[in-house]
């Protein structure tokens, strides 16, 4: 059986949010000969599980590569642990620029060919060879997370029943997830998906959940009584709006206002923008704003409704999928903290008022 | 044959008041401020056409000087810049003038063919033809004639008042851009 039969076999989806089938990606990079890019930026808000499998796993991770790609780089976070520990291994390392949208799949392969860490606009999957912004072609490039080309590695070895002894039918395989925020025991769980929010949330110790963030700015929320009873997949986030995506779940407590949380998030999203699209230029920063000051609590009730028209205006009209991910995590918010929203356009806070009652 | 020669002067004077349109058309093209309804795609198309029509008129002001025998301006002296004996400088300005516009309108034909950058480099020397073509108006053939003159001369006013608003205006668009460059991204 071949590499990619076995991918195919095993069901792996790339680990880094996107979910693409790795092995027909793989195809493609063998018929255009692609160099690859290992992705061990832990980009994704709230996700350390590139680092834990470069510390942890770099032997097996290197024979992953070596599977697929003659020439590999290994892409990290400028003054991470992860990129000392990769020079340290004396591999050829891609120092990137500590931005959100830096480890994009396309902002990579421009920052490798001495372009800036921007993303591109694609006019065809990068692993078929892509054009920077100057006109310039640049080769077909396939970029792969570190989780996944672990778990590449470990089916080659395991073989694919293995893979799928994990997981659920739809979404097989061991998933990496990064738990933080108020929880006793914060860190990186090897899990899979089909496992019980409630299970992760108590092996983290969390006790006082008031909501759970998954995913990072590429997701959205759950109340806290829902998230003990929901199931972690994707087919049971589904009806909530929610993927499981990048594997990070951020717990939040009753003392904390989940809006304040959000504003400070999205604020983040807008000083993280490129600059080349309309949208991520001037929309991120436009709810940003609003957001930070429906926090403040100032906002005007008759404000919400273009708040929420700028949001519906974000998706599908960047380069790449930030603006998309930073709307869908501002309606997440909006909807799930319905109560909150209308606590601050009203004057108060839900969680100062839980604060003050906890005090007494 | 005077017909041949007033005509040429006609169609040069109405081309450098065409050119002139068609320039401040880009300038408030690539520096407007904000887009209202369909007035950016209203203003390209006339700036497109208008570019089109400029060409014709251009196209007539040449074929009648070469024509006309009242001085002698070969083919060659027409497409070449600098190599007439008659008025080698101020004509060789115009020739110039024609070329470079000749390569943006090739260019903006096969925009869609070739490079953005290289259409945009080309586009660019839209700015040297302009100030080119002007010289080359005031220079030759107007002297006598204070009323083509003038014409001139107000095309070079309006014309640099425009390049003006674009040079000192600021742009929320590419003051963001520059902005965004500004922080690290290599």
């Amino acid at each position: 059986m071949s590499l990619i039969d076995l991918l195919d076999a095993a069901g792996l989806t790339g680990r880094g949010g996107a979910v693409f089938p790795t092995g027909q990606k793989l195809r493609a990079a063998f018929a255009h000969r692609a160099d690859l890019i290992v992705n061990a930026c832990d980009g994704e808000i709230g996700t350390h599980k590139d680092a834990l499998v470069v510390a942890e796993h770099l032997d097996e991770l290197r024979h992953g590569a070596g599977l697929m790609a003659r020439t590999v780089h290994w892409a990290a976070h400028r003054g991470s642990d992860t990129e000392a520990r990769l020079l340290e291994a004396g591999l050829q390392v891609l120092s990137v620029p500590a931005r959100y949208v830096a480890s994009e799949e396309s902002a990579l392969v421009n920052h490798l060919h001495g372009g800036l860490a921007r993303p591109m606009m694609r006019r065809a999957p990068v692993v078929a060879g892509s054009t920077s912004p100057r006109g310039r072609r640049l080769p077909p490039t396939l970029v792969l997370n570190a989780e996944t080309v672990w778990r590449v590695s470990q089916i080659e070895r395991f073989g694919p029943d293995w893979f799928r002894s994990f997981g659920t039918a739809a979404e097989p395989g061991p998933r990496l997830v990064t738990i933080g925020g108020r929880v006793e025991r914060p860190g990186v769980y090897d899990t899979a998906a089909g496992i019980g929010l409630g299970d992760l949330l108590q092996a983290a110790g969390a006790i006082d959940v008031a909501a759970v963030g998954l995913s990072g700015l590429s997701g959205g929320w759950l109340l806290g009584a829902t998230a003990w009873a929901t199931v972690w997949s994707d087919a049971d986030l589904a009806p909530h709006g929610l993927r499981t995506g990048t594997g990070a779940v951020h717990v939040l407590d009753r003392g904390a206002c989940p809006l304040d949380h959000v504003a400070r998030l999205t604020g983040f999203a807008a000083g993280e923008s490129a600059g080349q699209c309309g949208p991520c230029m001037f929309g991120v920063p436009a709810i940003a704003e609003m957001l930070d000051r429906l926090a403040e609590g100032v906002l005007r009730p008759d404000e919400v409704r273009l708040l929420h028209q700028r949001v519906g205006l974000l998706p599908g009209r960047g380069a790449c999928r930030f603006p998309d991910g930073v709307a869908g995590f501002a309606a997440s918010a909006l909807r799930t903290f319905r109560t909150d929203v209308e606590a601050h356009l009203a004057g108060g806070c839900v969680a100062a008022r839980e604060r003050s009652g906890a005090t007494r | 044959m005077t017909v041949l020669w007033y005509l040429s002067r006609a169609t040069g004077v109405i081309s450098i008041v065409l050119l002139t349109a068609v320039m401040m058309l880009g300038v408030f093209l690539s520096g407007a401020r904000r887009s209202v309804g369909n007035r950016t795609t209203t203003t390209q198309a006339v700036h497109r056409s208008l570019a089109l029509g400029t060409a014709t008129f251009l196209v007539v002001h040449i074929a009648t000087a070469i024509v006309d025998t009242y001085v002698h301006i070969g083919v060659l002296a027409a497409l070449l810049p600098f190599a007439s004996t008659y008025h080698r400088l101020p004509l060789g300005l115009g020739t110039l003038g024609f070329d470079v516009l000749a390569a943006i309108v090739v260019t903006s034909l096969l925009r869609h063919r070739i490079s953005e950058r290289l259409w945009r480099v080309v586009h660019r020397a839209s700015f040297v033809m302009w100030p080119v073509a002007l010289w080359h108006g005031i220079a030759m053939g107007t002297g006598n004639e204070p009323i083509l003159r003038f014409t001139t001369i107000g095309c070079g006013v309006v014309g640099v008042l425009a390049l003006v608003w674009r040079l000192t205006g600021s742009h929320h668009d590419s003051s963001r851009r520059r902005e965004v460059l500004r922080q690290e991204w290599t």
